[in-house]
């Protein structure tokens, strides 16, 4: 229980603003370490400690004797080193501004490559991935990840359905070869392997940072302020705090965790804080790195103010060695504390075990405390579909009445992590209901507490429940009798498998009343209807004989989801589908349209803009020359001075909104193409990415509706 | 910090009160010494230390619970007699754990409330504070007996210069100290910090009247009497720590320390100069238990050098202990250590097996068919809620002998609620579209025993009729699996929390008055009231009568009921309508007729301005510097060029303001004052004008020099005397 707090081994101040996030590490020279970061909108900041002055581009900051300032004219957002070029030790570093990339070589003052980015630049890494043998610098948009070489060739591109948060390069599947694990801001952990999705981790929040641990674990790091460890796909912890975690660090034999108010904590294998300190202001980064040239990385932490303080990464070990009496010693007396603590709680509930047999030999009949011991609770979940939700009946089986339902789940309610139900004294029963709108296609563990006692309770018994809602809970069945209506959106493929297992994935994925079962074994074919809680839409689904399987919805999501599910319990490695989604494909010509008309004015207005900068630049020097022999014509001079600059003023929001434009649209495009490789598995959901890029890049709309519908053929 | 103590955990038992630890003075032949522990099961032990484990001396039965543990203080001889109080009793114990002395008081009217304190001076003197009475015992009768205005928290015995008298002083709930003597009060003092225990130096003769306290904002100061004159002098500021519980002393070899132990598990030691008292205590020391600390005591417990005992609220006994003595602690000591460890571990260990048999046992109860009654006695917790700040926060702590795993919070209407940094707070939407109500739940972090609330209300209105009532449904972590379900009530006027002393009746203030007659009960309408004022109200008697202080405005209410007909005064004409509305709707409601009628100066908004006129400046004044440190922030300035001096970018006005760290001070009352102003004007023509109402035109005028902070203005248009005169000559027309 006892945290306790360490010093640093180094101590220093940048005297500059640092911006969180935006900070990296590096070796220009190939053996000296410097700190690089973004020290407000455009200006990088480069402290070298250990000498190598900067020259080039470089400048000396007048705040800081060891700091070089690098003025850009575009906004920093992100910022990665490495050494990509071949041949050469020293580290590059690659700028991300909103819609280019940089690489600057910062020893030799040249620039490696420069790079547009339209799908903009959340995040930079640098690593081995997959088989290429050249370090790439993999780059995360709002909607896509784009791999490039040192010379800023594209290697690979693929769409994520949410912007970018976070990228480590990581062997998930310990086959040698790194994946690239993707955090998003649509609460997923995705893992890339050879240019395929093949695993998806759903979370509770975007996903803000990712940290390798170990060869198969990892920390992730949420924006609900959730941190926790994976290994090989599965959570072995989780804690949740007020403040968002900045940074995640494996140091020494525990995971180090910053967060955005400057605390840092060190936990163990279990998550226990063991060590914590707090720095003097926000934090923006916690990095790992050999700062004082030991041979060993410190953790170096970075507060917002320009603190930058390090810390060693085993601290316990050392002590031990020289007062190993002492600790030991010490080491009994906490394991005293802790069993004391451990008696305590022991001894609280023997007490109440105690006081209960002796006061169920009295007749307590409805004391403030009292429930009969025979009560049960019992816990069901059923469709709503006049109210579009789920109903969680929460009851007890005798006359006592659930004063208080605590229904605690992630990611299903719109405040917080809880949804409680209260019910007026006047309509206390022994029933009460909980709505539930799960907003996405997830399985979910619903933890319910129930407060059950008597109206005039004073204190009441906790029932705890845990339920699991299956992953489309919010799809009720429909009665065959229904009358269908007519759907031309669906989604067609073929699969030799038996109507039996297909039950079972149904009974496993679905909420149904009752399970759904096959008349005979020798049924072939099912046909079966379900109505969307949310939109009251409908899908259906239907098995044939001959192994056709046909989803019918308007929901190209929808279907995509349920290929994929029953791509993972039937374990199809590839599949092809044939698909017909109009408003998809509707939707995909007019944002397509969008991009290249926004593509096309954008050129003609840079080139305007590029125009009147340049008359500008040639009226001023006029003007004031006018000065000096006629006030009259250095007024006017003037006058269109402003008027030109005005001009550039309006055409500056135009291109402004010409971009978000861009930006907006680009992102629907690039999630209707993802969906589209949803409809698909395996090689062939690969291959509708490539076709995609080329499509995209050719303009061509019409091939894209056809990869669309029929994948790539 | 100057000093490394560390913990060091002896032993356990149940909840204790505060000042339930004593240490029995060392006796001659041996330095290590004993000490005294009650608790609320009623057991009090006498323990000693031998190698870090304890050894029982005595332990009585189990009983009524124990509030109070003091020693005998005789002069001369040795302090070895151990006094304990429970309930109404009180028993005196040799050091072998025989009863010597026995004492069934008749204070039995207050035995149910649980805070009393007892101490026994001068030799065969007991004096003991029940409730709002301090009685004194002289050979077992009762001499003379004491009726506070307040519950009675601590007090202390001294003897009168010529030694023939003694005298008391007292610290009162309201604030207040006094010295009582002969059962005569002579003199009082009120201290704001809100003194809650203290303690005298040993060092002094027992007629100089010297006393440190700690309060509840945390910090400490020094009581003394001359006398003449009763003063308080604070010491050192709380610095945003808790509330004191209990203090104590702690000597060692660099001297004489003061020890606080504090309701958020701080425990902290202060060097005080034995030869000056009145100096400033410097900080040696500070520990973080935890859980709330019920009494911190300073002896040889362990070794022959001194340590600090510690019991806490959920009944852990610890010492602290300087780590150099743990570091030098020879090797018979560490294997002694490793054998208790062992033994406890063997210990846990059967209890764990006998609690999973009892688990096992109710388990089965609860599948059989046979119905039984599961009812788990009440979970040990304690709570008190606080007056309003300034801005409206009012405090609940929550104090559990158990650590908390949620709290669920329910209110009807709608609250703003706040809670410790630590635990999640997870708000939901109400259960029905378009009901104001509040469903909160707060999840701890492991090991909590303690919780503050902060409860605000929303959309305060004088039509409310009743005060707002908070539910805390209480959720500990481990077994048994109850939840305890805790009331708070939220008053009507929440600010007036502050006592004052009737004399401020005195004072030259625009007084308004509201009398009410009718078929009432001062029991009754004490009732209503609990529904108005934070904190307790007198006991109903005959003539009740009492004052109370707006926290923030510093208005006044004076209460005064009988049977049948009650005063309330006030200088804030809003309390006074709230009030009328109030009562009215209670006499309604009870069917009892009643007669009410009022009485308003002429001239009070102008006078009552005038008293708030220096407040409204510096509000407005703190407001504007806000505004432009605001301004001066979103400027994103470089934190290095705005402070480098040779190359001034800011006025220096600004710069001052800039660089004021006045961080957690972001919030300005300005806007409650403009309001205040106004709904007094509004509520003026109410009350005193009945036939005219307010113009509408007035009052935006009114709303804007007020917000411009045009004061001649403002009192231009609250001068009644003026406009009622026009208002006259009108009429005459």
């Amino acid at each position: 229980m006892q945290a306790s707090s360490v010093q640093p081994v180094f101590k220093l101040e940048l005297n500059h603003k640092v911006t969180p996030g935006i900070v990296t590490v590096a070796k220009y020279d190939g053996a000296h370490s410097c700190l690089t970061a973004s020290a407000g909108y455009d200006k990088i900041i480069i402290h070298h400690p250990h000498g190598g002055m900067i020259s080039g581009r470089a400048q000396r900051s007048s705040a800081h004797g060891e700091v070089s300032e690098l003025n850009l004219s575009q906004a920093v957002i992100a910022l990665a080193t490495g050494p990509i070029k071949p041949d050469c030790n020293r580290d590059m570093l690659l700028i991300g501004s909103p819609t280019q990339i940089l690489a600057y070589d910062v020893h030799d003052n040249s620039d490696l490559f420069f790079k547009e980015a339209p799908d903009c630049v959340n995040v930079i890494i640098v690593g081995y991935f997959g088989k290429y043998n050249e370090i790439l610098v993999i780059v995360g948009g709002n909607s896509s990840v784009l791999a490039l070489n040192w010379e800023g060739n594209e290697i690979f591109w693929n769409v994520v359905s949410g912007k970018v948060c976070s990228m480590i390069t990581f062997d998930f599947d310990r086959d040698g070869e790194n994946e690239l694990l993707i955090g998003c801001e649509d609460s997923y952990i995705k893992v890339l392997k050879n240019n395929q999705f093949i695993m998806e981790l759903a979370e509770t929040g975007p996903v803000l940072c990712l940290s390798q641990i170990s060869d198969v674990r990892f920390a992730y790091g949420i924006a609900n302020g959730t941190i926790g460890i994976y290994e090989e796909g599965i959570r072995l912890w989780r804690v949740k705090s007020k403040q968002n975690a900045v940074s995640l660090r494996w140091s020494g034999d525990s995971l180090a965790c910053c967060w955005a108010n400057g605390r840092i904590d060190w936990r163990d294998g279990t998550g226990r804080v063991h060590r914590r300190v707090q720095m003097r202001s926000n934090a923006a980064a916690m990095l790992l790195a050999d700062y004082r040239s030991i041979g060993v990385p410190d953790l170096v932490c970075i507060s917002d103010r320009g603190e930058v303080l390090g810390y060693p990464p085993v601290q316990e070990n050392m002590g031990m060695n020289t007062t190993s009496n002492k600790l030991a010693n010490e080491e009994d007396r906490l394991a005293v504390t802790e069993l004391l603590n451990k008696k305590q709680a022991l001894m609280v509930e023997l007490q109440h075990y105690e006081a209960n047999a002796s006061s169920m030999n009295q007749d307590l009949e409805r004391s403030t405390t009292a429930m009969p011991t025979s009560t049960k609770l019992q816990v069901a979940v059923a469709a709503d579909t006049d109210e579009g939700c789920l109903q969680l009946a929460i009851s007890t089986n005798n006359s006592t009445i659930v004063r208080v339902a605590l229904v605690l789940a992630e990611g299903i309610f719109e405040s917080g992590e809880t949804l409680a139900r209260h019910p007026n004294s006047t309509q206390l029963k022994s029933l009460l209901y909980v709505p539930l709108e799960p907003p996405r296609d997830v399985p979910v563990d619903v933890h319910i507490k129930a407060l059950v006692g008597y109206p005039e309770s004073e204190q009441f018994h906790i029932f705890e429940l845990t339920k699991q809602l299956p992953r489309f809970s919010m799809y009720t069945m429909l009665s065959t009798s229904i009358v269908k209506t007519k759907i031309d959106s669906y989604v067609s493929f073929r699969i030799t498998e038996r109507v039996q297992r297909i039950c079972i994935w149904i009974n496993q994925n679905f909420l149904l009343d009752e399970e759904i079962d096959l008349e005979n074994e020798d049924t072939r074919e099912l046909h079966i209807s379900f109505l969307c809680l949310r939109d009251r839409s409908r899908v259906d689904l239907d098995f044939g004989a001959d192994g056709q399987v046909k989803f019918t919805t308007h929901d190209i999501r929808l279907a995509g989801d349920l290929i994929q599910s029953l791509a993972i319990y039937l374990n199809l490695s590839d599949l092809q589908s044939l698909a017909r989604f109009p408003e998809a494909e509707e939707k995909l010509r007019s944002e397509m349209n969008i991009v290249s008309e926004v593509g096309e004015t954008r050129y003609r207005l840079a080139a305007e803009t590029a125009e009147k900068a340049q008359l500008i630049t040639a009226l001023l020097p006029a003007a004031q020359d006018a000065a000096s022999y006629d006030l009259k014509e250095m007024l006017n001079r003037y006058k269109d001075v402003i008027l030109l600059n005005e001009e550039l003023l309006t055409s500056c929001h135009i291109r402004r909104a010409t971009q978000e434009q861009a930006v907006a649209s680009l992102k629907n495009l690039h999630t209707i193409l993802q969906q589209a490789a949803r409809l698909r598995v395996g090689k062939y959901s690969k291959a509708v990415i490539t076709a995609c890029r080329a499509a995209v890049s050719d303009n061509n709309t019409e091939a894209l509706v056809k990869i669309l519908q029929a994948g790539d053929t | 910090m100057d000093y490394d103590l560390a913990r060091i955990d002896y032993t356990l038992c149940g909840v204790t009160y505060p000042d339930a630890l004593k240490i029995l003075p060392s006796t001659d032949q041996k330095v290590q010494q004993k000490f005294a522990v009650g608790d609320k099961n009623g057991v009090l032990q006498c323990l000693s230390i031998k190698d870090e484990e304890p050894v029982v001396h005595f332990k009585t039965l189990p009983g009524k619970p124990i509030t109070s543990v003091q020693l005998a203080s005789s002069v001369g001889t040795n302090a070895d007699k151990i006094f304990a109080a429970s309930g109404n009793e009180v028993k005196g114990y040799t050091k072998k754990g025989k009863v010597f002395f026995s004492i069934e008081t008749s204070v039995s009217e207050t035995i149910t409330s649980m805070i009393y304190i007892f101490r026994c001076v001068l030799g065969n003197d007991l004096i003991l504070c029940s409730g709002r009475t301090v009685t004194l015992y002289r050979e077992l009768q009762e001499i003379y007996c004491y009726v506070c205005e307040d519950r009675v928290l601590d007090a202390i015995a001294f003897a009168t210069r010529n030694r023939n008298r003694i005298r008391i002083l007292v610290l009162i709930a309201n604030k207040e100290a006094l010295i009582i003597e002969n059962g005569n009060m002579q003199k009082r003092t009120h201290i704001s910090a809100g003194p809650t225990r203290f303690i005298v130096p040993h060092s002094l003769p027992t007629s100089e009247v010297y006393a440190f306290y700690g309060a509840v904002d945390g910090s400490t100061g020094l009581i003394s009497y001359d006398e003449s004159e009763l003063s308080a002098k604070c010491l050192v500021e709380g610095c945003g720590l808790g509330s004191i519980m209990c203090v104590g002393w702690f000597t060692n070899n660099s001297g004489t320390h003061l020890a606080v132990g504090r309701h958020d598990g701080s425990i902290q030691l202060y060097l005080v100069s034995m030869d000056d008292l009145s100096e400033k205590p410097r900080l040696k020391f500070t520990y973080f238990s935890g859980e709330p600390v019920t009494s911190v005591c300073g002896g040889c417990i362990g070794t022959d050098e001194p340590e600090l005992l510690v019991t806490t609220f959920s009944g852990r006994i610890f010492g602290l202990r300087s780590s150099r003595l743990i570091a030098s602690s020879n090797k018979t000591s560490g294997e002694a250590l490793a054998t208790r460890r062992s033994k406890l571990e063997s210990e846990v260990s059967r209890l764990e097996k006998q609690t999973a048999n009892e688990r096992e046992k109710y388990k089965k109860i609860t599948r059989s068919s046979f119905s039984g009654v599961s009812a788990p006695p009440l979970l040990d917790i304690q709570h008190e809620l606080s007056g309003a700040t300034h801005n409206g926060w009012q405090e609940a702590k929550i104090t559990s002998a158990v650590p908390l795993d949620m709290l669920f919070v329910y209110c009807d209407s709608q609250l703003e609620i706040q809670t410790d940094n630590a635990a999640v707070l997870s708000t939901c939407a109400p259960q029905e579209y378009n009901r104001t109500e509040l469903l909160t739940s707060i999840r701890c972090q492991a090991g909590t025993r303690r919780v503050w609330l902060r409860m605000r209300i929303v959309n305060f209105e004088d039509t409310k009729m009743e005060g707002t009532r908070v539910l805390v449904y209480i959720l500990p972590a481990g077994a048994p699996r109850v939840a305890r379900v805790i009331k708070f009530h939220l008053p009507i006027l929440p600010h007036y929390s502050k006592y004052e002393s009737l004399e401020i009746e005195e004072n030259k203030r625009p007084w308004c008055e509201l009398q009410v007659s009718g078929g009432f009960s001062v029991a009754e309408i004490t009732s209503w009231l609990t529904d108005v004022l934070p904190g307790e109200l007198p006991r109903p008697a005959n003539k009740v009568s009492f004052a109370r202080s707006h926290s923030f405005l510093g208005t006044s209410l004076i209460c005064k009921y009988q049977r049948g007909s009650a005063v309330f005064k006030s200088d804030n004409i809003s309390t006074i309508v709230i009030l009328k509305n109030f009562i009215s709707n209670c006499c309604l409601k009870r069917n009892i007729r009643e007669e009410i009628s009022f009485d308003v100066p002429e001239d009070f908004c102008v006078t009552s301005f005038q008293l708030l006129k220096d407040k409204f400046k510096s509000e407005y004044q703190r407001k504007k510097e806000m505004d432009i440190k605001k301004a001066i922030s979103s400027l994103d300035l470089d934190e290095m060029t705005i402070n480098d001096e040779t190359m001034p970018i800011l006025c220096e006005d600004y710069l001052l303001i800039y660089n004021s760290s006045d961080i957690n001070n972001t919030e300005t009352n300005f806007d409650e004052l403009t309001e205040t102003v106004t709904k007094w004007y509004v509520d003026w023509w109410k009350l005193y004008s009945t036939e005219s109402f307010v113009n509408n035109d007035d009052l935006k005028t009114l709303q804007n020099v007020l917000k411009n902070c045009q004061l001649d203005e403002v009192e231009n248009i609250m001068d009644f005397k003026q406009k009622s005169s026009q208002n006259a000559k009108i009429n005459y027309y």
